[in-house]
């Protein structure tokens, strides 16, 4: 079975992550690191939108909203509960 | 002295902003942007030195993404006149761990600042204590705790404005890692030092250079960086500032409180309703229909008021006056060139009142959570659904409205779409066609003549919607092409709203309207009554002769005309209507009455569809068939006949470019669209 590479956006609701790196060299890969995913920031999934795109996360004491794409730039170490 | 207001979003900027200034602010433009600037002085009550606050629109990084973030970074570095003489740097207490980073960079810049700690009561219930004076030694300036809300701590914020001065929020250096160490270097050679080069860098590397205003030396020693290095550079930089934000809570011991999100729980648990698969779009729904019922219900008996107070003034004027060409110029063209500026304040007040409370209370962020899957399939925000949902209403507000989007090139794109979307001006008209032409008799009926009559109404509405996002999505991916622009959006907690502060900006808008728009809409009426009433002939009205209107300068030229409309199923009275509906669509009705020789005053529907339908030309055919009122409404969908709608644009885009090119590419469409359906219709042999 094929091991996918853990993300912001393969959470479980409920779940937290460690961020290991942002993906990405344009704008929106700044603003993802300047918003607080930097290495070791702790990422939280509360829920999906009602048609599962975007998601909510909790980071750093306040709530962010990130598509699923942009989701998916931030590379988690390995999901924690 | 000169003192900017800084800060994320969503922290109460606005509100401490109005408490400093009390009434006496002034809205105008940063220079050479189309964001707006909100500038005002000190109010009495704090008070008699002259400060002066600027206003700083919401930002989360000096490094910006769009023009409105770049506001900020260039005020401060003062790259398009002098920078402000202080910094005002506003924190959210409740949400310090992202608030420090901005303030970090803010620091950086080196200008003397003063930090004002709002919010300090929701952190309090929130179980974050911040110590303004330990704060105040982390920072190296003056922190004043404040709640903006009630106005505590504003005396002593104004107070340490003397005491305002540079930062030392020096990044430890002893955490430098090497990448960065040697772009500096880079940099330094080059004549690029100091705090200027961790920005720049940063900018360098997001690619939004042209936005800071750097000089051409500083832009070729960037261009000279290895972009890997530059970005390996970049990352060192913004996580070196957390570290650095972190170390700081530590020392304030809110570090772990802060974690839990403490001041969203309250927000939370509203969250699993209003952002919940069904009751989440229940509730989005409800709330949109409710503002919009409540406009009608309001906006609408207050236009009756002013088009009843502009009519008894034209009379006073008559009356007074006599009858002649001055009297008429001052009564249907001055007055009722005013009275089409003023009557559309009511609409535009509400509107701005309504969503400037739920943005304040934060569900406009929510909203744009919910709605953002569908507008991306069409390359923009979230945030663009309520001003495209608001043109249903009128497309003057809602035009107004794309404010809130930050890219400006998808801000002319929703603008550009909004006046595809069914206005309630276009009510009448389609009232008029349907009621004359279609289901005269109950025979006719498919399922019934009122169901019948509700769904071709229902089909234009749907014929314009699907226009409009057909249209967006033609325009970004032709003329306005930008990519979709990144959603990263911060759902505040949720707060009771400040209806003071959104009065203010109502009192703003309207105001801007008037101002902006007002003349142009003034100048067209005077025009187009000119047009409609010169050469001043005696004509009989109904009966035999001519009509008043179809002897005038626009009615001839709708005669000689007539072969252009023929094409598309109408006649030249019908050409008349197009031309007059061009100061607001309802017209069409007025002036086609007017056309068919009845009195101007006559507001029966009746009598007009009567003459309609009965309408025959020479040779005795019917001049409205149910084709040629289908192609009719079909242009109507399209056309952009509204002269509001052009000034209102120009406004916005401070420029006659692109309403002009908005009006003539819908007219164009309008017309093809009707000849589609009017010739393609005969072809298929409906007659």
């Amino acid at each position: 079975m094929l091991r996918l590479m853990p993300t912001a956006a393969t959470l479980e609701v409920g779940q937290s992550g460690v961020v290991s790196t942002v993906e990405g060299t344009d704008t929106t890969t700044l603003r993802l690191l300047e918003m607080g995913l930097v290495e070791g920031t702790a990422i939280t999934l509360i829920r999906r939108a009602p048609t599962g795109d975007p998601l909510q996360f909790r980071v750093r004491g306040f709530h962010l909203s990130l598509r699923t794409s942009e989701a998916h730039r931030v590379r988690l170490e390995g999901p924690t509960s | 002295m000169r003192i900017a207001v800084a800060g994320n979003p969503n922290v109460g900027k606005t509100s401490l902003f109005n408490q400093l200034t009390g009434s006496r602010h002034s809205v105008g433009n940063y220079p050479g942007m189309t964001v707006e600037q909100r500038e005002g002085g000190l109010a009495s009550r704090w008070g008699v030195m002259p400060h002066r606050f600027i206003d700083l629109p919401g930002t989360y990084s000096i490094s910006a993404v769009s023009e409105d973030e770049a506001v900020a970074f260039r005020c401060l570095q003062g790259v398009d006149g002098s920078p402000p003489e202080a910094v005002l740097l506003v924190l959210d207490a409740s949400n310090l761990a992202r608030n420090l980073y901005f303030a970090l960079q803010v620091l950086e810049l080196g200008r003397p600042t003063v930090v004002a700690l709002n919010m300090v009561d929701a952190a309090r219930e929130a179980g974050i204590d911040v110590d303004a004076e330990a704060l105040e030694a982390c920072l190296g300036v003056p922190v004043v705790a404040t709640v903006a809300r009630t106005g505590d701590g504003v005396d002593t914020l104004v107070a340490a404005f003397e005491r305002a001065r540079p930062g030392s929020p020096a990044a430890n250096d002893d955490d430098v890692g090497d990448a960065l160490v040697a772009v500096l270097a880079n940099l330094e050679d080059a004549g690029v030092s100091g705090a200027q080069a961790r920005w720049l860098i940063c900018s360098q590397a997001a690619d939004t250079v042209e936005l800071t205003g750097a000089t051409p030396s500083q832009v070729a020693a960037l261009e000279a960086l290895d972009r890997e290095d530059c970005w390996a550079a970049a990352r060192e930089i913004v996580a070196g500032r957390y570290r650095h934000v972190e170390t700081m809570l530590e020392t304030l011991g809110v570090a772990d409180r802060l974690d839990g999100a403490p001041a969203m729980e309250t927000s939370e648990r509203v969250d699993a309703v209003l952002t919940h698969p069904f009751f989440g779009l229940v509730g989005f729904v409800a709330t949109m229909a409710l503002v919009f019922v409540s406009i009608y219900f309001w906006a609408d008996p207050l236009v009756g008021l002013i088009e009843d107070a502009f009519g008894a003034s034209s009379e006073l004027v008559s009356e007074a006056l006599g009858p002649g060409l001055f009297t008429d110029l001052i009564t249907e063209g001055l007055i009722a060139g005013v009275g089409n500026v003023l009557v559309f304040v009511p609409q535009i007040a509400m509107l701005f009142l309504f969503l400037g409370l739920l943005e304040d209370s934060g569900y406009l962020a929510r909203a744009a959570f919910l709605l953002d899957k569908l507008m991306s399939k069409l390359g923009l925000h979230g945030r663009a659904f309520i001003p495209l949902l608001s043109g249903y209403a009128c497309a003057i507000p809602a035009i107004m409205g794309t404010r809130t989007i930050s890219s400006w090139k998808d801000r002319v794109v929703t603008m550009m779409m909004i006046p595809y979307m069914s206005c309630s001006a276009r009510l009448p008209i389609y009232a008029l066609i349907i009621g004359a032409l279609f289901v005269t008799k109950p025979e006719e009926a498919w399922i019934s003549p009122s169901t019948d009559r509700g769904l071709l109404l229902l089909s234009m509405y749907l014929l314009s919607t699907v226009s409009a996002l057909v249209m967006g999505y033609i325009y970004k991916r032709t003329i306005l092409a930008s990519p979709t622009p990144p959603l990263v959006l911060e759902l505040p907690p949720y707060r009771l709203p400040r209806v003071a502060n959104t009065l203010r900006v109502v009192w703003d808008k309207t105001l801007a309207f008037i101002k902006g728009a007002g003349t142009v809409i003034l100048a067209f009426t005077i025009v187009l009554w000119a047009v409609l009433s010169f050469p001043r002939e005696e004509t009989g009205a109904g009966g035999d002769g001519p009509t008043r209107i179809e002897a005038s300068y626009g009615g001839r030229v709708a005669k000689s005309f007539e072969p252009l409309v023929e094409p598309i199923g109408q006649d030249w009275r019908v050409g008349i209507g197009i031309l007059g509906s061009f100061a607001a669509r309802e017209v069409l009705v007025s002036t086609l009455g007017l056309a068919y020789g009845m009195e101007a005053d006559d507001d029966d529907p009746v009598q007009l569809r009567e003459a309609m339908r009965n309408d025959v030309d020479e040779v005795g055919k019917p001049v409205h068939t149910k084709l040629s009122g289908l192609a009719l409404m079909v242009f109507f969908v399209y056309a952009c006949q509204c002269m509001s709608t052009v000034a209102v644009v120009k406004r916005e885009t401070r420029g006659w470019r692109w309403p002009a090119f908005m009006f003539v590419s819908m007219t164009l469409i309008a017309y093809i669209a009707a000849l589609i359906v009017f010739q393609g219709g005969r072809l298929l042999g409906f007659g």
